[in-house]
């Protein structure tokens, strides 16, 4: 692995900064042969994008973040008057933020025969939206380097110093994963790499700033046991529902057998109630165990349910509460525990987080419909998984029926294609849909009645991009 | 421990009592006469329920079938509740550190130590 900064300085308000060729520079100057290039903006208020270098849909580019957020359209970030702790030179910018929030902030480049895979027309962008100014994209390299190049580079130092100030739970996920024994720790290694949106372990963060008392490198201890601790519930997952990949990779029982997966997922099991029990906050314990309890029996349920499948409303909200939004719930509790916010917080927080556990569960359910989403369509219903909108297709007059008898009988291609076809026909991917944003509206109340110390937008930014993947 | 917190911590894993988990816990029972009479049962329990996960699971042997394997990671995920509650941090460590010790064995093909000799070592942490 490879760390370092990209520094540039940008010239205009808003400019799209084609930085293509200083990537390629820096696998080539990295003698990166295959692998993975990682990107991150170090700003608020500067975006990434790939798309096509052509100047005037440049311009289309920057029209479009002028309509979504005009420039002085009364932001409220705007206000100093009404916030504390303004910066002298704190500049006029809430649409600098707003249109960062259209952008990504980071982007993973593949690289293959030591140079960039990008299409004909593709070029990577940093989009400044606050400039000019000076600013530093993370860049970090994975894969196989060839050792020559990567010698004459003289690049190791930069890679220390940005390896040092990466994200402590990354790092800490690494640093733990370094320490355990190869034959647990590739397999896991392999799943956590391959991606994964650490939402649980980003909410353990937030919710850990709440209280009076932060500690960061306890915060990124507890974050780091409960994402280790959800792969290893992956893990025993893709075994008992005989998945074959995850993430685009294979899953650890079809790579290396079913007692390798076994034994994996037991290793981090432990492994991340010990880290847990090493915190010493027997709330934060205790809030954790009760969320790997209610999982496991919920995994139970789920099974027991598949020779009813496709289940019902009921059946689906008490296994996905458990099963899904059980860690949701206690991410958000077990963060603010550790800060020692009060029990009124941790509490609320305890119901946003089940409330956007359940959401999100049903956001995945329809991206399972979604031919766009890069994942496999129709693999719940292969699967026979427990999935709201084929609950309510199968309770359908029209669709309903048909659904009902294909899903009584063995499950080829083709059957599996006629259910999704029936289910998207239907009404039922919108009533899922409402059914989640309404959740999310209801997750976003629990916030209101209590004191965040400016932390609330956040979290009701990500409680709505729970659902704004199947907008 | 009285039989109404027994049968609640036995909540859907009744049918293992009379598999083998009686039988660990009586044995594990035997063995924490050193600690507080409170939290006695509960440990004894929290072991029992460890060796009898790691048996279902078939660690270190042939896989379970996925419902054996999920009976026993509600058993592991029980017994860590249970430690929570009763069990000191030490033990909590010691118990995690015996299981990534079995788990890291069977990854690794070779033989571990036998999971009561763990478990009762566990039980004496400190």
């Amino acid at each position: 692995m490879v760390g370092q900064r990209l520094r540039f300085d940008t010239k205009h308000a808003t400019e799209f900064v084609d930085i293509t060729d200083l990537l390629r520079q820096e696998v080539r100057r990295a003698g990166m042969r295959m692998g993975r290039l990682h990107l991150q903006s170090l700003h608020t208020t500067l975006g990434l994008a790939v798309n096509e270098n052509e100047p005037l849909l440049l311009r289309d580019f920057g029209n479009m973040l002028e309509r979504f957020a005009p420039v002085g359209a009364g932001y409220e970030h705007d206000d100093f008057a009404r916030r504390i702790n303004v910066a002298l030179d704190e500049p006029v910018n809430g649409h600098a933020h707003v249109r960062q929030l259209l952008l990504a902030g980071f982007a993973t480049l593949l690289v293959e025969e030591g140079d960039l895979v990008l299409g004909r027309w593709q070029s990577v962008f940093a989009v400044e939206l606050d400039g000019p100014r000076h600013r530093e994209l993370a860049l970090q390299l994975d894969g196989d380097f060839s050792p020559l190049p990567r010698a004459s580079a003289g690049g190791s130092g930069r890679g220390r110093s940005a390896a040092l100030s990466s994200d402590l739970v990354e790092l800490e996920l690494s640093r733990q994963l370094l320490v355990d024994p190869e034959p647990v720790s590739t397999p896991m290694r392999r799943l956590v790499e391959a991606g994964g949106k650490r939402l649980r372990p980003k909410l353990v963060q937030l919710t850990a700033a709440i209280g009076p008392r932060n500690e960061p490198l306890r915060t990124a201890a507890l974050a780091t046991a409960v994402e280790l601790l959800h792969n290893a519930t992956l893990i025993h997952d893709d075994y008992v529902d005989e998945s074959t990949h995850r993430r685009g990779r294979p899953t650890v029982a079809a790579a290396e057998g079913p007692e390798r997966a076994i034994a994996v997922g037991d290793y981090y099991f432990a492994k991340a109630t010990r880290l847990i029990a090493e915190i010493g906050n027997p709330e934060v314990t205790s809030t954790i165990a009760e969320a790997l309890e209610a999982i496991c029996a919920s995994q139970i349920d789920d099974v027991a349910l598949r020779g009813a499948f496709p289940g019902d409303h009921e059946s689906y909200l008490r296994v996905v509460r458990g099963k899904t939004a059980a860690l949701f719930a206690a991410a958000c509790a077990s963060g603010a525990q550790l800060s020692d916010a009060s029990p009124e917080i941790v509490e609320a927080l305890r119901r946003y987080g089940d409330l956007l556990g359940v959401a999100f569960q049903m956001a995945d359910d329809m991206v399972d419909f979604s031919p766009s989403s890069g994942k496999p369509v129709a693999l719940d219903i292969r699967q026979r998984v427990l999935s709201l909108p084929l609950i309510y297709a199968a309770e359908d007059r029209t669709v309903g029926p048909e659904i009902r008898r294909l899903l009584a009988g063995s499950l080829g291609d083709a059957e599996v294609g006629r259910v999704a076809d029936l289910v998207t026909s239907s009404d039922a991917l919108q009533r899922v849909r409402a059914e989640a944003q309404a959740l999310v509206d209801a997750a976003v109340h629990e916030l209101e009645t209590i004191e965040l110390d400016g932390l609330r937008p956040t979290l009701i930014s990500l409680a709505h991009s729970a659902v704004d993947r199947i907008s | 421990m009285s039989v109404q917190l027994l049968d609640r911590e036995l909540d859907r894993l009744e049918s293992l009592w009379e598999d083998g988990l009686s039988e660990a816990y009586r044995s594990y029972l035997d063995a924490v006469g050193a600690q507080a009479p409170a939290t006695r049962p509960r440990l004894a329990l929290a072991a029992a329920l460890v060796e009898v996960a790691i048996r279902l699971q078939g660690l270190g042997g042939r896989a379970a079938s996925p419902p054996t394997l999920l009976m026993g990671d509600l058993c592991l995920a029980r017994s860590s509740r249970i430690l929570a509650g009763a069990a000191t941090q030490a033990v909590q460590i010691a118990f995690a550190l015996a299981i990534e010790e079995m788990s890291a064995a069977a990854a690794s093909g070779v033989a571990a130590p036998a999971t009561r000799d763990l478990l009762l070592r566990a039980l004496e942490a400190t």
